[in-house]
C-alpha cells in the first residue's frame, strides 16, 4: 500500500467516524471557534494558575493594565492609559474610565489597587504573589482614575509583571479574614477582557462569548468554545471531522502528516521556548565529578548534534542555538563562544580532561523523549556511559531540589517574554536549585542586571552573563522551539513572534 | 451464613484500608503533589504557595489521619486538582466505568459460554479446538495493543466504529470488546471443564438413556449445573474490570474512574487517588465476596467458611 | 477454580505409573502434543534469536540517524532493503530493535516469574503447612495484594528506586506471586493430610525437615506449570509498564516502548504499532501453549481439563 493511499483512507475514516459521533457543524456557520486544549482547564482565574493554558485563556478574558506588543515588545496602555514615574521608587498610573467588569459595573481606582494589595498579601497564596512582592510595597488610590504604586526596590520590569501577571479583580472579591475564598473567581469569573464566561464545566467544556462592552478593539469571532480533549490522536480525529477548528503543541509528525491533507492547515510559528543541558558545574552531586571539569563541560558542547535534532526533531522554525536564551530575547548576545558540532574534538577534550575511556552519567529528561534519546546517543558516541532517565516534570524538579541530578535536559519557555531577564534570573539566581554552575559571581552579575532601569547597562550585562555561561560551558544549549498548529482551513489565525496564540486576534476566511 | 457474610464484609473493610494507607505512602514519597500541581514553569515560591495552600507541609501521619477522620464521616476531602469534592467527581464519573465493566461482562457471557459449551459437547473436534485457540489467543495478547489494533482495524480502515469519547453506546463496543477478551479465556475453559464433568454424572446418563440428546440435553439438564460456578467466577472477574479499565479507558479517551485514576496518579492528586483506590479495593472484594457467598449457598460444605 | 483444579491432578499424576516408565509416558505424551510442541518450538525460537541477536541484527540497535528517521519498511514506497522494517522516531533500524527487544522479553519474563514463585512458593507452603493464624495472615495478604491497583505501585516503586531492568523485574515478581500462592497453599494442605507425612512427623521429623523433603517435591511438577504461564504473564505485565512509561526506559529497545513510540503516528504509520505486539504475541503464546502442554503431560489423564 503507498503511503498517500493509506493516508487518504485513514483521513476519510476519521471522516466517517465523526459523523457517526454527530460532532457540531464547523465554525463559521454559527460564528464559533472551537478549539481542543489536552490538559484539563478546571480554574479560570490566571491569579491562580501558571500553566500556558492558562494565558492563553486569560488573554481572552482578562485585561491588564498594559498590554505587550508581540512585535516591537513595548508595552502599550491597556486599561492603563498612561504611567510617569515620580522617582525611583513610586510610579503613577493614570487609568480610563471607561473600562467595565463582565457583570456591568464600572472599573474604579480602588479595583486596581485592591487586586494589586491583595496578591502583595501574604494570605492571599497567588502564585502571583512570588512576582510582585519582589517590588511591590502598596497601591494607593490617588484619585477616581490614578493609582500610586510604592516600590520596594528598583525594579525595571514593573511593567512586564503588570502587563502579563495580575489581572484586576473587584474590589473585596477574595473576601477576608475568615472568609476568605482563594477560588472566588476560579469558576465563575468576573474580568474585564474582551470575552466573558457563559458556562464553564471543569475539566471539560468552557463556553466564552465575545463582551460587548469591552473597552477594546472588540475581536470578530462571536464565540469560543474550550473542549479538554486529553489525547491528540482523538483532536486529531475531531479536527478532522470538522469537531474542532484549532488544535496545538502538535507533535510534528503528526502536524505534517495532516497539514498535507486538505482537512487542515499546519501552521509553525516560533516560540519562546528554549531546550538546554544543564550540567553540575558545582559538583553538588560529586564534589569531584568529571562534570566539575570545564574541559568534559565543552566536550558535551562539542558531541551534540543540535542542527539535526532542530531540523528532524523540532521541526519548523525550530534553530539550534548556543546561548543560555533565545535568540530573539533582548540581551541575548549572539556574538558569544560557540561550540560547534565535532565529536572528534569532543574525544580529544574528554580524554585531555583526563576521562579518555569517557564516564557514567545519569541524564534526566521529563519532555520529547525522542529529542532525549538523540542526546544521549550522541553522549554516547563520545564515549559518556549515558543511563537516560526520562521521568515526569515533578520527577525531575523534585530530584533536583534534593540535588541528585548531574545533569539533565530543561526546556523553559519564558512565559513569553522576549527579555533575557526572563530566564537568566530563575536558572542563575544563588536561590534556585536550577542553578548548578555554583558560580556565586555569575549570580550576583545577574541580579544586579534587575536593579537597574538603564536598558543599555542591562544589555551589557547580560551580554556578560551569557558570555561567561558560554565560556565556561554550564549548560550545553540546544535549540529553540517551533509551535506547531493545527487550524481548520477556513480559520486565520496569525501567529506572534513571541509564540503565545492569541486567539482574540482570529477570524474567519 | 449472616455472621459468615459479617465476618467477611469486615474483612473486606479492613482490606480496603490497608490497601489505602499503603497507597498513601507510596503516592506521597514517589511524587511531591505541590511541584505537581504548579506546573512546568513554576518557581519555587509558587510551588512554596501552593503547599502551604493545600496543607501540604504537615507530617505525613497528621494527613493521613485527617483523611481517615474524614473518610468515617463520609467526607473523601477535596481534590487539589479539580477543585471539587472528590465524591462528587468519582460520582460523576462512576456511569461510565459501571456501563464498561458490564458490557464487557457482557461480551465475555456472549463469547465464552457458547464456545466452552460447544467445545465441551463436542470434545476434541475442531471447534474444542477452535475454542482453544480463542482462549490462547486471547491470554497472549497485549489488552493495550488490542485496543490499538482494534482501533486501527475498525475505526479506521473499517470505519463502523468511532474512536474514541464515550457519547453513544457505539463508542463502548470497542472497549468493551477489548476489556472483555481478557476474561474470556477463563470464563470459557471453566464452562468447558463444568459441562464435561456434569455429562459424566449419573443424572445424565439417566436423561440420555431416556432419549435426551443434543441442545435439549445441555438446556434441560446440564448447563444449569454446569454455569452455577462459572456466575461465580464472573463476579470476579467484574471486580477485576473496574482495576482493568485504567489502560482501556485511556486508549479508547473514556471518560471513567479508570481514566480519572491514571490521571490523578499522574498528577499527584492525593485525596482523587485515594479514594478511588479505596472504592476499587471495596468493588473487588464485595464482588469476591458475592462470588464466595454464591458459592456456599451452591455447596454447603464450605458454609461454614 | 481452573488453577486449583490442575494442580491437584498434577500432583497425584506424579505417582501414576502404568506399564511404561514415568519417563516414557512423559516423552511420549510430549511429543504427542501439538499445543506444546508448538509453544516449546517458539521459545526455543526466540531464545535462539535472543541469544544470537548480534549475529542476526543487520544493525545497531542504538545508532542513530536522525536525517533517515521514520522510513518505512521496505514493501511499502519509500522503504530501502538496507532497513527492511524501516525506522523508528531516532532512525534506529526497527528489525535491530525488534530482535534485541527478546533479550528483554525474556530476561523480564524469566526473572520475574522467578521472584514470584519465590515469594509465593515460600507464602504458600508456610500457610498450608502451618494453618490457623498464619494461614489467615497470608490470606490477607493475598486480598489486600490482589485489591491494590498494580498500576499505581508500579508507578511508585519506579520512581522510589529509580528504573533499570533489575527494578522491572523486581517489581513485576512482586506483583505476581498469587497464582503460585493459591496453588501451593490448597496442594500443601492436602499433602500434609497424607499418612506419609504424619509418619513423617510421627517419626521426629522436624517442620522444616517435611518441607523440603515431602512437601516441596511433590509440588515441583506443579510449580513448573505455573511457571512456565507466569512467564507469559509477566512478559505481557513488562509491556504495560514500557507502555505506559513506567518500565524499560529508552533506549532500551522494550517491545511494550516500541508500541507507545509509536502509537503517536499509529494512523499513519500502523507498522510502528502492529511489529512489536506481533512479537509479543508470539512469545506469550509459546508460554501458554507450552504451558499447557506441561500441564496436561503431566497430568493423569492427559488432557484432563
Amino acid at each position: 500500500m503507498q503511503m498517500i493511499r493509506w493516508r487518504t483512507f485513514c483521513a476519510a475514516g476519521a471522516v466517517a467516524l465523526a459523523s457517526v459521533t454527530g460532532s457540531a457543524a464547523a465554525g463559521p456557520d454559527d460564528d464559533t471557534l472551537r478549539i481542543a486544549m489536552a490538559e484539563e482547564i478546571l480554574n479560570l482565574d490566571y491569579n491562580y494558575t501558571t500553566k500556558r493554558e492558562y494565558i492563553i485563556l486569560a488573554q481572552l478574558t482578562d485585561a491588564t493594565l498594559f498590554d505587550l506588543d508581540p512585535e516591537t515588545q513595548e508595552f502599550n496602555p491597556s486599561i492603563a492609559t498612561g504611567y510617569e514615574w515620580v522617582d525611583d521608587m513610586t510610579l503613577d498610573i493614570t487609568l480610563r474610565d471607561d473600562v467595565a467588569f463582565h457583570d456591568g459595573s464600572p472599573l474604579t481606582a480602588e479595583d486596581v489597587a485592591y487586586s494589586y494589595n491583595w496578591i502583595n498579601n501574604p494570605d492571599s497564596e497567588s502564585n502571583a504573589s512570588g512576582v510582585v512582592e519582589r517590588w511591590l510595597d502598596n497601591a494607593e488610590v490617588t484619585s477616581p482614575t490614578s493609582v500610586r504604586f510604592h516600590l520596594k526596590s528598583v525594579y525595571p520590569l514593573v511593567l512586564r509583571d503588570m502587563a502579563n501577571r495580575i489581572m484586576i479583580r473587584k474590589d473585596g472579591t477574595y473576601g477576608e479574614g475568615a472568609d476568605i475564598d482563594r477560588d472566588a473567581m476560579a469558576s465563575d469569573l468576573i474580568a474585564t477582557g474582551p470575552y466573558k464566561v457563559v458556562s464553564f464545566e471543569p475539566g471539560t467544556e468552557l463556553v466564552l462569548e465575545r463582551f460587548d462592552e469591552f473597552f477594546g478593539e472588540a475581536p470578530a469571532i462571536q464565540k469560543i468554545v474550550v473542549r479538554n480533549i486529553p489525547d491528540v490522536g482523538t483532536q486529531q480525529a475531531e479536527l478532522m471531522s470538522g469537531g474542532i477548528d484549532w488544535m496545538f503543541k502538535v507533535p510534528l509528525d503528526l502536524a505534517e502528516s495532516l497539514g498535507a491533507t486538505p482537512m487542515a492547515e499546519h501552521l509553525s510559528g516560533p516560540d519562546l521556548r528554549v531546550g538546554f543541558l544543564v550540567l553540575d558545574a558545582g559538583g553538588y552531586t560529586d564534589p569531584e565529578g568529571p562534570l566539575t571539569n570545564v574541559l568534559v563541560r565543552r566536550a558535551i558542547n562539542h558531541a551534540l548534534n543540535t542542527k539535526e535534532m532542530a531540523e528532524y526533531l523540532i521541526g519548523g522554525s525550530a534553530e539550534a542555538i548556543h546561548t543560555a536564551c533565545h535568540p530573539a530575547q533582548f540581551g541575548c548576545d549572539q556574538s558569544v563562544v560557540e561550540y560547534p558540532y565535532d565529536p572528534e574534538k569532543a574525544k580529544e577534550l574528554l580524554a585531555e580532561a583526563g576521562y579518555p575511556e569517557g564516564f557514567p552519567l545519569e541524564l534526566w529528561a521529563y519532555r520529547d523523549k525522542a529529542a532525549s534519546e538523540a542526546i544521549a546517543s550522541d553522549l554516547t558516541a563520545i564515549g559518556i556511559e549515558v543511563d537516560l532517565r526520562y521521568v515526569k516534570l515533578e520527577s525531575l524538579n523534585q530530584a533536583r531540589a534534593a540535588r541528585e541530578i548531574p545533569a539533565y535536559f530543561g526546556t523553559w519557555g519564558s512565559g513569553g517574554t522576549a527579555d533575557t531577564a526572563a530566564i537568566a534570573r530563575i536558572h542563575f539566581d544563588e536561590e534556585s536549585d536550577r542553578n548548578m554552575s555554583g558560580d556565586t559571581a555569575l549570580a550576583d552579575l545577574v541580579l544586579s542586571a534587575e536593579q537597574t532601569a538603564d536598558q543599555e547597562k542591562r544589555k551589557e550585562i547580560y551580554s556578560e552573563a551569557i558570555g561567561k555561561i558560554a565560556e565556561d560551558a554550564y549548560w550545553a544549549p540546544l535549540f529553540s522551539y517551533s509551535a506547531n498548529y493545527l487550524v481548520s482551513p477556513q480559520l486565520d489565525f496569525p501567529l506572534d513572534p513571541d509564540g503565545l496564540p492569541r486567539l482574540q486576534n482570529s477570524s474567519w476566511k | 451464613m449472616l455472621r459468615y457474610i459479617a465476618l467477611r464484609g469486615l474483612l473486606a473493610l479492613l482490606v480496603a484500608f490497608t490497601v489505602s494507607l499503603a497507597a498513601f505512602l507510596l503516592l506521597n514519597v514517589a511524587a511531591d503533589p505541590a511541584q505537581a500541581i504548579a506546573g512546568e514553569d513554576a518557581t519555587p515560591d509558587v510551588v512554596e504557595a501552593i503547599r502551604a495552600r493545600y496543607g501540604l507541609d504537615r507530617p505525613l501521619s497528621v494527613r493521613y489521619f485527617d483523611w481517615l477522620g474524614g473518610v468515617l464521616q463520609g467526607d473523601f476531602g477535596e481534590s487539589y486538582y479539580w477543585h471539587k469534592p472528590v465524591a462528587a467527581l468519582v460520582a460523576d464519573r462512576a456511569d461510565e466505568t459501571i456501563t464498561l465493566a458490564f458490557s464487557a461482562l457482557a461480551v465475555t457471557i456472549v463469547i465464552a459460554i457458547p464456545l466452552g459449551a460447544l467445545a465441551a459437547l463436542n470434545p476434541n473436534s475442531w471447534i474444542d479446538r477452535f475454542a482453544l485457540g480463542v482462549a490462547v489467543s486471547a491470554q497472549a495478547v497485549p489488552n493495550f495493543w488490542l485496543g490499538l489494533i482494534m482501533i486501527i482495524l475498525f475505526a479506521v480502515m473499517i470505519p463502523i466504529f468511532p474512536v474514541s469519547g464515550d457519547d453513544t453506546w457505539k463508542h463502548f463496543v470497542l472497549p468493551a470488546f477489548v476489556l472483555g477478551a481478557s476474561s474470556v479465556p477463563a470464563v470459557m475453559r471453566l464452562t468447558r471443564t463444568g459441562l464435561i464433568e456434569v455429562m459424566g454424572a449419573d443424572y445424565i446418563r439417566t436423561a440420555r438413556s431416556k432419549g435426551f440428546r443434543g441442545w435439549q440435553l445441555l438446556r434441560r439438564h446440564a448447563l444449569r449445573n454446569a454455569i452455577l460456578p462459572v456466575i461465580s467466577v464472573l463476579a470476579v472477574q467484574l471486580g477485576q474490570k473496574f482495576g482493568g479499565s485504567v489502560i482501556t479507558e485511556s486508549i479508547f479517551a473514556i471518560n471513567g474512574l479508570g481514566r480519572l485514576a491514571l490521571e490523578s496518579i499522574l498528577g499527584a492528586d492525593i485525596p482523587t487517588v485515594q479514594m478511588l483506590i479505596f472504592v476499587f479495593a471495596i468493588v473487588f472484594v464485595a464482588m469476591n465476596l458475592l462470588a464466595d457467598i454464591l458459592n456456599a449457598a451452591l455447596d454447603p460444605r464450605i458454609r461454614i467458611g | 477454580m481452573t488453577t486449583t483444579d490442575f494442580t491437584l491432578s498434577a500432583i497425584e499424576g506424579n505417582g501414576e505409573i502404568g506399564a511404561l516408565t514415568p519417563g516414557q509416558i512423559f516423552r511420549q505424551r510430549m511429543f504427542g502434543h501439538t499445543g506444546f510442541l508448538i509453544g516449546a518450538g517458539l521459545i526455543l525460537l526466540i531464545a535462539l534469536v535472543a541469544i544470537f541477536a548480534p549475529v542476526l541484527a543487520p544493525h545497531d540497535p542504538f545508532a542513530q540517524s536522525l536525517s533517515s528517521r521514520m522510513l518505512p519498511p521496505v514493501w511499502i514506497e519509500g522503504g530501502t532493503w538496507d532497513h527492511i522494517l524501516g525506522t523508528d522516531q531516532n532512525g534506529r533500524d526497527y528489525l535491530s530493535r525488534l530482535i534485541y527487544g527478546t533479550r528483554v522479553s525474556i530476561t523480564i519474563g524469566l526473572g520475574a516469574a522467578t521472584v514470584g514463585l519465590l515469594i509465593g512458593v515460600t507464602l504458600g507452603v508456610i500457610a498450608g503447612y502451618f494453618g490457623g493464624w498464619i494461614d489467615h495472615g497470608i490470606s490477607f495478604l493475598l486480598t489486600a495484594q490482589l485489591a491494590l491497583p498494580g498500576l499505581l505501585l508500579a508507578m511508585a516503586l519506579v520512581f522510589i528506586i529509580g528504573p533499570s531492568i533489575w527494578v522491572v523485574i523486581g517489581i513485576v515478581g512482586v506483583l505476581h506471586w498469587t497464582y503460585y500462592l493459591v496453588v501451593t497453599r490448597a496442594a500443601t494442605q492436602r499433602i500434609r493430610s497424607l499418612d506419609f507425612v504424619a509418619a513423617a512427623a510421627a517419626s521426629g521429623a522436624s517442620s522444616r525437615q517435611i518441607i523440603w523433603h515431602e512437601i516441596l517435591p511433590n509440588l515441583l511438577s506443579a510449580i513448573i506449570v505455573i511457571f512456565t504461564f507466569e512467564l507469559g504473564i509477566a512478559i505481557l505485565a513488562e509491556s504495560s509498564l514500557s507502555f505506559l512509561g513506567v518500565g524499560i526506559q529508552p533506549p532500551t529497545p522494550s517491545w511494550g516502548l516500541m508500541i507507545a513510540e509509536g502509537k503517536q503516528a499509529m494512523f499513519y504509520r500502523p507498522w510502528l504499532v502492529i511489529l512489536p505486539g506481533i512479537c509479543l504475541f508470539l512469545l506469550v503464546i509459546g508460554a501458554n501453549l507450552m504451558g499447557d502442554g506441561l500441564r496436561d503431560i503431566t497430568s493423569p489423564e492427559g488432557r484432563n481439563e
